[in-house]
């Protein structure tokens, strides 16, 4: 490019940089200048400062078990993805190619569907008096009243349904590149079916596996749909805290807390995940 | 189907998927039940498609929702197409700072993103509504649409920019026919994603649209909170039909796009 083209060049980056930067950082900046600021209950002015307040109110026990929750159920629903997720992706990669493609898109298209769709569907299906309290007493398995419908265990299984496509994709990836004269070698040497899968298969789908727990992971943990309507509205996880003191009760700058300590705890995770990743290696 | 070899996984797999898929179905079924309490099966009706598109809620969210798509969609490619064409010459550190706030954008959970938009309104004094669930969409779009353009652009040989400018073509002459035409596929591509994304959107929506008409999934959340209807079935199989049909022509340009590259890329080595 002439001279006169090359000297505008940066003026390229200044749309998105300005963007960015007004509305996506700047917003950021005041989530944690008000974690730090401290509000009037009576007249709702914010004064600035460097307040731990907000913070010390985060280890009352009420949001602690908040918080508690969160990640106990961020971590079972990763884990009930990757359960479910793990035989599927790899029968899905055992197949002929043309399978393959079925299958895949079988996984996929549920997942395009749209996203409040998908939690309506799962709100219809466990409902009190619903086709699963059905199915499961026509298999006479329990008493026919599960009463899962507006508990935590809902909320788990909409973000197991809602993400799993999530958990299945890189998974299958990352079978799928595994060489199958690996395989072969170790049956060649004398290991049984199962012992190449736990030995050969396993440790190199592990970086998909790993991937997927991270996607799965960081959006369940600030999930606020799923326990909004599966969970029926109770302060159950840290994203309906911070909507319910933005939303409702108007404490900006204590919803900012919790905002910034949902930032910290995906921040660990993402550090943690970055170590497994070289243990791994 | 390799099923007897893999008996273990393949039942999980059937049971899975028959999960993923029947929860849908009994959407598709309720939509067209008869009995309004969907206890039994009451015969056939398209009653409650009549009532869903009569539904004056829905049709104020289908207006929201798509001149909020829409304007969200041509932000956030505006955004894309400069930002990308910038970071092609960028410097290594450059570029390593536009990909972390790149992925920072679509890794962030939504309800803190979105809050924190909400506070920057609130301080600024500016009205939420509308035009504020444009701006946030366009925050997390343009993510999107970058990541597809920046895939797109780095498989478009700049030797054809500098042959043309070379030529004689004014820099403005370049863009417009070769490097625009190059990107037109991916922009296409791009776009869909961002208007998906808006299309889908709940969180942000739900946040910044203060007293405006709701976009769709927003008034979609406000009736299922507590209900479970048949209109609402009828509605959300209608969402449903028109989320899958983005997606997949989205899929359809981008699957074009890889095949169409992988071919120009071998062309050099041809030559």
């Amino acid at each position: 490019m002439k001279g006169g083209a090359r000297a505008l060049r940066p003026l390229l980056l200044l749309p998105t940089a300005a963007w960015v930067a007004a509305f996506f950082l700047v917003p950021l900046a005041m989530i944690v200048a008000y974690s730090f600021a401290t509000i009037s209950l009576i007249t709702l002015d914010v004064s600035f400062g460097l307040s731990l307040a907000n913070y010390r109110e985060l280890f009352d026990p009420l949001y602690l078990s908040t918080l508690g929750r969160s990640v106990v159920l961020a971590l079972g629903a990763t884990a009930g993805c990757l359960v479910l997720a793990l035989p599927l992706a790899f029968f899905i990669s055992r197949q002929p190619p043309r399978w393959q493609r079925v299958l895949l898109v079988a996984v996929i298209v549920p997942f395009w569907s749209s996203f409040i769709v998908r939690i309506y569907a799962v709100a219809r299906v466990i409902d009190d008096g619903g086709p699963l309290e059905d199915a499961l007493r026509a298999l006479s398995i329990g008493s026919g009243d599960l009463g899962l419908a507006q508990t935590r265990w809902a909320i788990g299984v909409g973000i197991v349904y809602s993400y799993l496509p999530l958990m299945v994709l890189p998974i299958y990836v990352a079978l799928d590149r595994v060489d199958r004269s690996l395989l072969d070698a170790a049956a060649d040497l004398g290991a049984p079916a199962r012992r190449g899968f736990r030995r050969v298969t396993l440790p190199l789908a592990l970086p998909g596996v790993l991937a997927g727990c991270v996607i799965v992971g960081i959006p369940a943990l600030g999930e606020y749909v799923i326990p909004d309507v599966l969970g029926g509205g109770k302060t159950l996880m840290l994203g309906n805290v911070v909507a319910d003191q933005f939303l409702k009760t108007g404490n900006l700058p204590f919803g900012s807390a919790v905002a910034v300590a949902l930032l910290a705890v995906m921040a660990i995770v993402l550090i943690g995940q970055r170590l497994a990743r070289q243990v791994v290696r | 189907m390799n099923v007897r070899r893999h008996l273990f996984s393949a039942v999980v797999s059937v049971a899975v998927l028959l999960c993923l898929w029947l929860p849908l179905a009994f959407i598709v079924i309720d939509s067209l039940n008869a009995n309004e309490l969907l206890a039994t099966w009451g015969g056939a009706t398209t009653r409650w498609y009549g009532e869903a598109v009569d539904d004056e809620s829905v049709r104020s969210g289908l207006r929201a929702t798509l001149t909020i798509a829409g304007a969200s969609t041509a932000l956030s490619l505006a955004l894309a197409v400069s930002g990308v064409l910038w970071y092609r010459r960028a410097g290594l550190r450059g570029r390593r700072a536009f990909d972390a706030l790149t992925y920072l954008r679509i890794m962030l959970p939504e309800v803190v993103f979105a809050v924190a938009l909400f506070l920057l309104f609130a301080r600024l004094d500016l009205q939420l509504g509308t035009a504020a669930v444009i701006v946030g969409h366009t925050v997390s779009s343009s993510a999107y649409a970058t990541l597809i353009l920046r895939a797109r652009l780095s498989v478009l040989d700049p030797a054809l920019e500098d042959a043309a400018a070379d030529l004689g073509a004014s820099p403005w002459r370049v863009f417009k026919r070769v490097t625009l035409p190059g990107l037109l596929p991916g922009m296409l591509a791009a776009g869909l994603l961002a208007f998906t994304f808006s299309f889908d959107d709940v969180v942000t929506s739900l946040f910044l649209i203060g007293t405006d008409d709701a976009p769709l999934p927003v008034v979609i959340l406000s009736k299922i909170r507590f209900r479970i209807e048949p209109e609402i079935s009828a509605i959300a199989i209608l969402v449903l039909v028109f989320t899958v049909a983005l997606f997949a022509a989205a899929f359809a340009v981008v699957v074009r796009l890889a095949r169409v590259s992988g071919r120009s890329l071998a062309l050099p080595e041809e030559r």
